[in-house]
């Protein structure tokens, strides 16, 4: 017959203090401390115990991991997961946390996130958010190192400007691939378009492809070799490679109709698309783009 | 001392030219700052002056870094803590700054709040935005446009079950840009111009949510307004061949845009069972006048006075409904479902009108209609045996309608439009594996494999698969990282073929070595080759259809880190860094000579080999407890190996700073 454990006790942060007084100094900044200053929240929702579990067992047992009912570095990825979730699901950011790549992939709260060593006052982030990111996703720093890039490196653009690591909500315009956890703008537009308006339209002629796949389609959003972040150095062999007339591709589904029989493509000027068609994202006022 | 500026130099080091103010954030042990009265207050300001030296192409270099002399606020951050969270106005304020003093990159941050009551965040942001107009021009440089973003957050009563929420955004762009006029040059050569473009965009956000018996519902309204205001007046004649000259232009063409929005979220979560809801509706309305008057002589001799009046107007509502259920029927397993649809449609009209000479030339009515309505579904399994391994997998399923009407007529005649529809569906099934074979040791595997039956452009995903992959090491000194990615699309039909095939390796590692040295390094290499059929007109003296052709891209770029700290005394520390990125293209090492002359233009672009790279060191010298002086070097060289149409934009810069760092 098994002998009854004694239930496990809050005892409040004031004794863990006792023991950890360098967590305990410094926590007042951290935004966790609110549910000390508040004095309303429950027990297992206030201080250290909130997070870590009732003190009872660890404090009669002088200490040891395995006492703490959550200690974070014996705990599975979900269980991590789901202790953060247990008061921060509620919130719209993270409304899709259970299905991004990001929890797939094993990565959670504690992976990215550093409650006692932050490394600035907001988020509480492990590392400053680039280099954050850049800790797993090597390649994207490589992206940002082109001569061509959004100013993500230089400080002015942040990686959550356009992606939420917490999962995004689908976007509007692709289909096909997963994203990769890329916001949307207003709700339910393309992120580009939070800082570039000016595409947002609508436009009385639309360039369907933009609205359909996406700015994607020509451009890279990272870095490129091209000044305009376009998938191509020059922009001729961007537009040939949609509009050869081929196949059911398409807005009438015939083909995306090919290239006019007045442009000479070895004419220079022909072969730089925009020097004359200017408004490739959209025209209010020609159907060719060209004001 | 030391520890502290470990933490500054790590935090500094991944980026280009970046100031070294310190973190802001709290560690553990002891407490910085002063205390006053019931508040701790922290901050450190960094004043310096910046330094560039440039040679080559400048307008290149200002493309793609920026940096000039002067004095800056490089770096700047302030907090105050209230001590025991019961403060009387406020319990945090928290202030950032950088680049502060006419940086190309500025921005600042603030956060102020009082628990229970109220939190304001604040981003602000300024881009000085330099960049080639289009490779047009032969790469000529004239945009120079300045971005300012500001976002402000007011949430009341963060704590409680209901909270309130209010925001206000602002983003505008002004500086000379790419307009759609078009002149001509005595060669009969026509050009776009650039002008003084005026962009305003402001968005105000009011919502709130309410907590009950577990359940969220989250409500948002938003107006958002954009303005352009962009006029066009020339006065001076403009010659082209003789005797063609333009005597004067004028163009106006405002645009204002509204779109009220609604979004709503419903959240809840019980032991077996998480449901999130979402509905958004927005529906944008644009209207715009372009009025646009040239006058002068044509190339017969003839004056011209033309006149083009075009007005309409735009409309674009756009619903999305998510539906998100996550099942826990166990601890080990859960179901993930997502739901979504999206109807955006989109219409619009104008009526196009021409004078010439005075005289009512023409006058035509245009309606467009594209409308996409996607619907999409999303279902994951996970299970996890044990703590060191889980799988996953997952099926997406997501069907596209897409209608189209494109008409035109002049007034009082019938629309004989194009319509048509089509819809197209894609099917993608996704499988992986996290693994911890070691505590320190995590492995990652994913892939992908994705059809579309109907996909929109010659470029679009059809049969595509892609593998993903990463491993890491990790110990308390240690880390090793590797990944591998593979994404191949191929959308090849009968007449044309398309294929992109994109592979990436990375690897990267960090060792803190010891208390007064460490090392990051990473290597990564990115391969693309593409190959798209095309179909275009070309030839001399009159251009012949040619098919058959295909359009050609390949890069190999490899791009390297390196960052080495030491901490050279008990006062000075110092940290090297280079960063490479090379892309050797196709390995070829010259151009050569087509046996066409349009085989040679397609064959010059096919790659586009280059090297970018930039050495930097940055040196920190303790003066005293609360100033440090810091020294920043950074050189800059960008080589292309084949210029594009003729064109080279190579340049070298050597750039840094010089500054103090005030920390109490």
């Amino acid at each position: 017959m098994a002998v009854a454990q004694p239930a496990n006790k809050f005892v409040g942060s004031q004794v863990c203090k006792t023991c950890h007084p360098d967590i305990w100094l410094n926590f007042y900044k951290n935004p966790h401390f609110k549910s000390v200053a508040s004095g309303k929240e429950p027990e297992d929702k206030t201080g250290c115990e909130g997070c870590h579990g009732a003190g009872g067992n660890h404090v009669a047992a002088s200490g040891g991991k395995t006492t703490i009912p959550r200690a974070f570095s014996l705990m599975t990825s979900t269980q991590a997961l789901n202790t953060c979730l247990g008061c921060h699901s509620k919130d719209l950011s993270r409304a899709n946390v259970r299905r991004s790549t990001h929890t797939e992939a094993d990565v959670v709260c504690s992976n990215c996130h550093s409650i006692h060593k932050p490394a600035g006052p907001k988020f509480l982030l492990a590392k400053r958010q680039t280099e954050l990111c850049y800790t797993c996703h090597a390649a994207i720093r490589a992206q940002f190192e082109m001569p061509v890039k959004h100013r993500v490196n230089e400080g002015v653009i942040q990686c959550t400007d356009c992606h939420n690591p917490h999962g995004a909500f689908s976007s509007a315009t692709p289909a096909g691939s997963s994203a990769a956890l890329v916001t949307t703008a207003f709700d339910n537009e393309e992120p580009c378009l939070k800082c570039h308006v000016d595409k947002r339209g609508p436009f009385v002629f639309e360039h369907a492809s933009v609205r359909v796949e996406g700015c994607e389609g020509c451009h890279v959003p990272h870095g490129s070799t091209n000044a305009k972040l376009l998938r191509r150095p020059v922009v001729f062999t961007l537009c040939l490679e949609c509009h050869n007339g081929a196949g059911t591709f398409g807005r009438e589904n015939n083909g995306v109709f090919a290239q006019s029989a007045s442009h000479n493509m070895l004419d220079p000027k022909y072969q730089k698309c925009t020097l004359c068609h200017v408004r490739i994202h959209g025209s209010n006022s020609d159907a060719t783009f060209l004001r | 001392m030391r520890t502290l500026f470990c933490i500054i130099v790590i935090a500094s080091a991944a980026v280009a030219q970046d100031t070294v103010a310190p973190a802001t954030g709290e560690q553990v042990g002891t407490v910085r700052g002063q205390n006053t009265g019931d508040y701790n207050l922290v901050q450190s300001w960094e004043l310096g002056y910046r330094f560039a030296s440039v040679g080559g192409n400048q307008d290149q270099y200002r493309s793609d870094v920026n940096f000039h002399d002067g004095v800056r606020l490089l770096g700047s951050s302030f907090t105050i803590n209230s001590k025991d969270g019961k403060g009387h106005w406020f319990d945090e304020i928290a202030l950032t700054t950088q680049g502060l003093g006419n940086d190309p990159y500025e921005s600042a941050t603030l956060r102020v709040q009082k628990n229970q009551w109220y939190r304001y965040d604040l981003l602000w942001r300024q881009n000085d935005y330099f960049n080639p107009g289009l490779t047009v021009a032969n790469g000529a440089h004239l945009e120079n446009t300045t971005y300012s973003w500001q976002d402000h957050d007011l949430t009341l009563l963060p704590q409680n079950w209901y909270r309130i929420r209010a925001g206000y955004s602002r983003t505008t762009q002004n500086g000379p840009a790419l307009t759609t006029e078009q002149e001509f040059n005595t060669q009969g050569t026509v050009y776009p111009i650039f002008r003084d473009i005026r962009q305003q965009f402001n968005e105000l956000r009011l919502g709130g949510d309410i907590l009950l018996k577990g359940l969220r519902l989250t409500l948002q309204r938003r107006w958002e307004y954009f303005k352009e205001d962009t006029t066009d007046n020339q006065a001076v004649a403009e010659a082209g061949a003789a005797p063609q000259i333009l005597t004067s232009f004028y163009r106006a063409q405002p645009y204002r845009g509204t779109t009220p929005g609604w979004m709503g979220n419903l959240f809840f979560e019980r032991k077996w069972l998480a449901v999130n809801g979402r509905l958004t509706y927005a529906s944008t309305k644009g209207n715009f006048v372009q009025n646009e008057t040239a006058m002068g002589v044509d190339r017969f001799g003839n004056s011209q006075n033309q006149q083009y009046i075009i007005l309409g107007d735009g409309d674009r509502p756009v619903l999305t409904a998510d539906l998100n259920e996550t099942l826990f029927p166990e601890n080990k397993f859960s179901i993930v479902n997502n739901s979504s649809v999206s109807n955006t449609r989109m219409d619009g009209n104008n009526t196009f009108e021409q004078f010439s000479n005075a005289t009512f030339l023409v006058s035509t009515i245009n309606f467009q209609l594209l409308n996409i309505r996607l619907v999409t579904n999303a279902t994951d399994l996970r299970y996890r045996f044990s703590k060191q391994l889980n799988v996953f997998a997952g099926f997406r399923f997501a069907e596209r309608r897409i209608q189209s009407i494109e008409d035109a007529s002049v007034p009082g005649s019938p629309y004989s439009g194009i319509t048509a529809q089509q819809a197209n569906h894609t099917e993608a099934g996704v499988a992986g594996i996290n693994w911890l074979p070691l505590k320190a040791l995590r492995v990652h595997l994913e892939g992908e494999v994705g059809r579309n039956d109907n996909p929109f452009t010659p470029v679009s995903l059809r049969n595509y698969n892609v593998i993903r992959s990463k491993l890491q090491y990790r110990t308390k000194t240690v880390t090793l990282g590797g990944g591998y990615r593979e994404n191949y699309n191929n959308n090849s039909i009968q007449i044309t073929a398309y294929s992109s095939h994109a592979r990436t390796y990375s690897a990267n590692a960090s060792w803190a070595a010891n208390s007064w040295v460490s090392l990051d390094a990473s290597y990564t290499k990115l391969h693309l080759d593409t190959i798209g059929g095309i179909d275009f007109f070309a030839g001399s003296p009159i251009a012949q259809q040619i098919t058959g052709m295909t359009s050609i891209y390949i890069s190999n770029i490899h791009a390297a880190n390196l960052g080495l700290r030491f901490a050279l005394t008990k006062r000075a520390d110092l940290y090297l860094g280079y960063n490479i990125t090379k892309d050797t293209g196709d390995g070829r090492a010259s151009l050569a000579t087509q046996p066409t002359a349009i085989g040679q233009a397609f064959y010059n672009v096919q790659t586009f080999p280059l090297t970018y790279q930039s050495p930097l060191f940055r040196l920190s010298i303790r003066i005293n407890e609360k100033l440090r002086y810091n020294l920043g070097y950074q050189y800059y060289g960008y080589n292309e190996q084949f210029g594009l149409f003729s064109t080279y934009e190579n340049f070298h810069a050597n750039t840094g700073y010089t500054s103090l760092l005030w920390t109490f």
